[in-house]
């Protein structure tokens, strides 16, 4: 199904946003720009250094300056002093030792941000620098300063099947190459931060965004010291987030500040301080050496994965995991060797990023099938299809996973992108000018959803007929752009036939939502899908109960509808016709006692095999991109980028393809401009003016989505979550169409424009060509 | 070793009485002249529709319309203000939805939404300085707008509704092929 408003299957469910009119009139209220009676502002001292010990940390002319309420470091830390969603290792507050620049070391409340900014100012700290760790490899090497107890390995991965030395020798063609990927930034438009309000009756409310509430409370109540029933976590709505803040960063300093002053504060990170504390994703270094036979069949499959993981843990590891799995992709491979390190440096801390390790593999294992392709002289699409999984294959580490047939179903459908078309005939001449040339590239790729096996990956969700006669559902998930609310009004109507004004959705606010997991991985869709499912039979069963007790009609004539219960007619099976309403769902609510709550917990699809990581439910998608090469400047103008996406049934359509083009283009900024720069151990791109993502110039107009929606028969999971898949094919496509446009290969991203200008003597011949030409010809005489 | 000390603080400046007319109310205000136009919205006014993110004019997510002129907030300067009309995003609506919102809406030219009244400020801005504007000028109009969700396939649906209700241009550029667009430079 094309994704457009305007064709047919996608018109039904193309609706105006839930939030959006709140949206639009700057009446939405995201939780940065909240305020309370009395508030306080908060700040954060970072860390002078990347690397250093900490002598002694002076906070007394700062907690003299007037207007200040508070100056707290360490010693006010009650329970533990660090946070890390995997393993907490990052300080709170740094007692001894400061292992980046984004390192906390005190944080102020005052009357105003003004007299806080002050009083950072005023607070003194002594340190002893210490040699700074600015890469992998220095962080390996025998002789770095160990960065950790458990020294400067956050976490290994290895994974081996078949002979791999062995087949190398048999293969007629190998491939070697090594593939580097920045440090991208996530640039949500609204930085971290929120509101820490303390309540009379001693606990406190935090409004700050988040992926995953509950998760946000565990983590504040063992440092806080409190239990979690003390805390109530409001994490929705977020001004995007793309994995960033799914680990904590302001709320320890905000709810610490707090509780300390007994007032409400606020803090909201500059845009410098979101990139110097802020998570990124991780700049990695993959080795592959993959080997064919001579039809092209994949026989050997050798990986090196080096992540710069940063200063400390959060989720580096499973991000390590990922990739690990992903760096395999959707093809069978008979002989494979693949090891991980996740590296600890003095570099900023990185982390969850939509994606999650999948994207650096991808661009270079599908980058190895273009190489190899080139070799064996076969058109790389075939190649793929050549070694692409059957549908019962077991997953990337040998895994069961659901049948899926994803990888062909999208290999078949981006053939029917307009862009197909260009793929053959392109000769790099654009018709333009001589010095502008064009290219098409393709990749394929195979992406994991849910947290994988080993980590706990709850899912849950309640339904219930509340005071005010709606139907209220409630997930803990959060709404950070991505168009959850509108999903889950979508499946809500579907069960209930009712209008969207009978329904109330609670989300982000654990005190009114059951845990459902992490708003993460692209398992929410799938969640609250499965929820719903769960719930709406003892629901319904309910409502229908009490209706026909209170109108004396019975239950098998009820059916739930637009503002109530109506009576039908029953035109056999499922369908039913509305005859009349004949009781609203207010008159329902408003008798008798409360109405029960019904609320489901569920693990999400998990693979029955112990591998560490694997998942178990996989989307596809193929992405076909058009480019053209200036060889004067080296820019890269992206013409085209079209998707074939399969990730089950679509539930809402523009939210579907939103997902999918601004997925693309966060990825077309990776490739092509993104890097979060550092140099010995400081970020040289503090703001948006030397960190550059896509402006509406740098993209094209106009991006076609195809979802390919049909499960392979007796897979009932449903529909899968797009969040992430939308990004991992787009730099192997880009860099393909590089390829063919500019006969170069590039290895390292963002693609640099000084790697793609042409030759001194091939730009004199564009820009005179009429003494290009007598020169030729002088030569020929 | 100690860091270096950093230079006193400036003294504070005097307050001055700043006297404009915001989305359409004369308004008197003892403020530092050069506090900034997006605190004393956000801040002062609790008018938060005006967002904050790179506090450099990169990202246009704090614009404002000043004399009907798109202004980054975060650059602009209490005095500058004095006397003149500012309208902020809680001011285009204050008739019902403008059609640019009513845009954003049926073509889902957003997702978190923290981008969008900026985005709708700028288009209104290019509304207010020509007649039914076309397209590319529309497009033109954003060149100071960032959005990190949607990829801007959402606001290019915006803007090709917005020149084809207005004019023939734009009906032109509704139809317009992606294939023929222009060169690699930008």
């Amino acid at each position: 199904m094309l994704l457009d408003r305007n064709r047919n299957g996608s018109e039904k469910q193309w609706r105006v946003r839930r939030d959006g009119k709140d949206k639009v009139t700057g009446g939405h209220a995201f939780l940065t720009d909240m305020g309370f009676p009395r508030m306080l502002y908060g700040r954060v001292l970072r860390s002078h250094y990347p690397h250093a010990i900490i002598r002694s940390i002076d906070l007394s002319a700062a907690e003299k300056l007037p207007g200040v309420a508070a100056v707290l470091f360490h010693k006010d830390v009650p329970g533990l002093n660090a946070f890390g969603i995997a393993d907490p290792n990052q300080p709170v507050f740094c007692d001894s030792l400061v292992r980046y620049e984004g390192d906390a070391l005190a944080a102020v409340a005052a009357e105003t941000s003004e007299i806080a900014e002050e009083a950072l100012q005023l607070i003194k700290v002594e340190y002893d620098c210490l040699p700074v760790v600015d890469s992998p490899e220095k962080a390996l090497s025998p002789q770095a300063p160990q960065l950790h107890p458990e020294g400067n390995i956050l976490h290994e991965t290895e994974y081996v099947r078949g002979e791999i030395e062995a087949v190398f020798a048999d293969c007629a063609m190998i491939v070697e190459t090594t593939y580097e990927t920045p440090r991208q930034m996530h640039t949500y438009l609204e930085t971290e931060g929120g509101v820490f309000v303390p309540e009379d009756s001693g606990s406190l409310t935090v409004y700050a965004p988040t992926q995953h509430g509950y998760k946000d409370r565990m983590q504040l109540a063992r440092i806080l010291a409190v239990p979690e029933e003390a805390i109530r976590i409001i994490s929705s709505p977020a001004g995007g987030s793309f994995g960033g803040k799914d680990e904590l960063n302001v709320q320890p300093y905000g709810a610490l500040l707090a509780l300390r002053c007994g007032r409400p504060v606020k803090i909201h990170y500059s845009r410098s301080e979101s990139v110097k504390a802020g998570l990124k994703r991780h700049p990695m270094t993959v080795m592959m050496k993959t080997g064919a036979d001579a039809d092209g069949k994949l026989l050997a499959h050798q990986v090196d994965i080096v992540s710069d993981t940063g200063a400390y843990a959060t989720l580096g590891g499973p991000v390590l995991n990922f990739a690990t799995e992903h760096c395999l992709g959707p093809y069978r491979i008979p002989h494979v060797h693949i090891k991980g390190k996740a590296v600890y440096t003095n570099n900023g801390v990185s982390g969850e990023f939509r994606g999650f390790g999948g994207n650096q593999v991808i661009f270079a294992l599908e980058g190895q099938l273009d190489r190899l392709a080139e070799k064996l002289q076969l058109d790389p699409w075939e190649l793929r299809r050549i070694n692409v999984r059957e549908p019962d294959d077991p997953g990337p580490l040998g895994q069961r996973i659901v049948p899926t047939d994803g990888p062909r179903q999208v290999w078949e459908g981006i053939q029917r992108s307009p862009l197909w078309k260009k793929r053959k005939r392109s000769d790099g001449t654009t018709g333009k000018v001589p010095w502008i040339k064009a290219g098409t590239g393709v990749a394929l790729a195979m992406h994991g959803s849910g947290l994988g096996y080993g980590i706990p990956d709850p899912g849950g969700g309640s339904l219930r007929l509340n005071e005010n006669g709606k139907i209220e559902a409630a997930f803990g998930h959060e709404e950070f752009g991505q168009g959850l609310l509108t999903t889950i009004e979508i499946l809500l109507q579907d069960h209930f036939h009712c209008a969207a004004e009978d329904l109330e959705i609670v989300i982000g606010d654990t005190d009114r939502v059951p845990p459902s997991g992490s708003s993460t991985a692209s398992r929410t869709t799938n969640s609250v899908w499965q929820a719903l499912n769960n719930v709406r039979e003892p629901f319904l069963a309910a409502v229908y109960r009490k209706a026909a007790k209170l109108t004396g009609i019975p239950e098998i004539r009820l059916q739930t509808g637009p503002g109530g219960i109506w009576t039908t007619a029953d035109c056999g099976g499922d369908k039913k016709n509305l005859l009349k309403r004949v009781i609203t769902y207010k008159q329902l609510a408003d008798q008798g006692a409360n109405e029960p709550v019904f609320s489901t917990k569920f693990h999400y699809p998990l693979t029955p095999d112990p591998i560490i990581g694997a998942h178990y439910l996989y989307t596809s998608i193929a992405v076909i991109a058009a480019v053209e090469v200036n060889l004067l400047t080296g820019m890269v103008k992206i013409a085209g980028l079209d998707h074939c996406v399969a990730a089950g049934p679509v539930i809402n359509p523009p939210g579907y393809l939103g997902q999918i083009e601004g997925g693309s283009v966060m990825a077309l900024g990776f490739t092509t401009m993104e890097n979060a720069v550092m140099q010995e151990g400081y970020y040289t791109t503090k703001n948006l003016d030397t960190y550059l993502v896509p402006t509406i110039f740098d993209v094209p107009e106009f991006q076609q989505v195809d979802a390919v929606e049909e499960l392979i028969s007796g897979d009932d999971f449903g529909p899968r979550g797009v969040g992430e898949i939308g990004t991992v094919a787009i730099a192997p496509a880009i860099v393909s169409a590089i390829r063919q446009a500019t006969g170069k290969w590039l290895t390292a991203l963002p693609v640099s424009p000084e790697q793609l200008v042409a030759a001194d003597a091939v730009i004199s011949s564009y820009l005179q060509p009429e003494e290009a030409d007598r020169k030729e010809k002088g030569r020929d005489n | 070793m100690n860091r270096p000390e950093k230079s006193p603080l400036l003294e504070k400046t005097a307050d001055f009485s700043l006297n404009f007319s915001l989305n359409g109310s004369q308004l008197y205000l003892q403020v530092p002249p050069t506090r900034r136009l997006v605190d004393i919205l956000r801040r002062d006014l609790r008018l938060t529709g005006t967002k904050i993110s790179c506090e450099i004019g990169r990202c246009g997510a704090c614009m404002v319309l000043i004399d009907g002129k798109a202004f980054n907030s975060c650059l602009t300067m209490a005095y500058q203000c004095q006397g003149k009309q500012v309208t902020t995003i809680e001011g285009i609506s204050k008739d019902g939805l403008d059609v640019i919102q009513q845009a954003f809406l049926k073509e889902g030219g957003f997702q978190c939404g923290y981008c969008t009244p900026g985005m709708i400020i700028s288009l209104k801005a290019a509304c207010l300085a020509r007649v039914s504007p076309d397209f590319s000028e529309l497009k033109e109009a954003l060149t100071g707008n960032l959005c990190r969700c949607t990829g801007y396939g959402g606001i290019h649906r915006v803007l090709r509704r917005l020149s084809s209700d207005q004019n023939e241009s734009g009906r032109r550029a509704v139809g317009k092929d992606r294939d023929a667009d222009s060169s690699a430079e930008r």
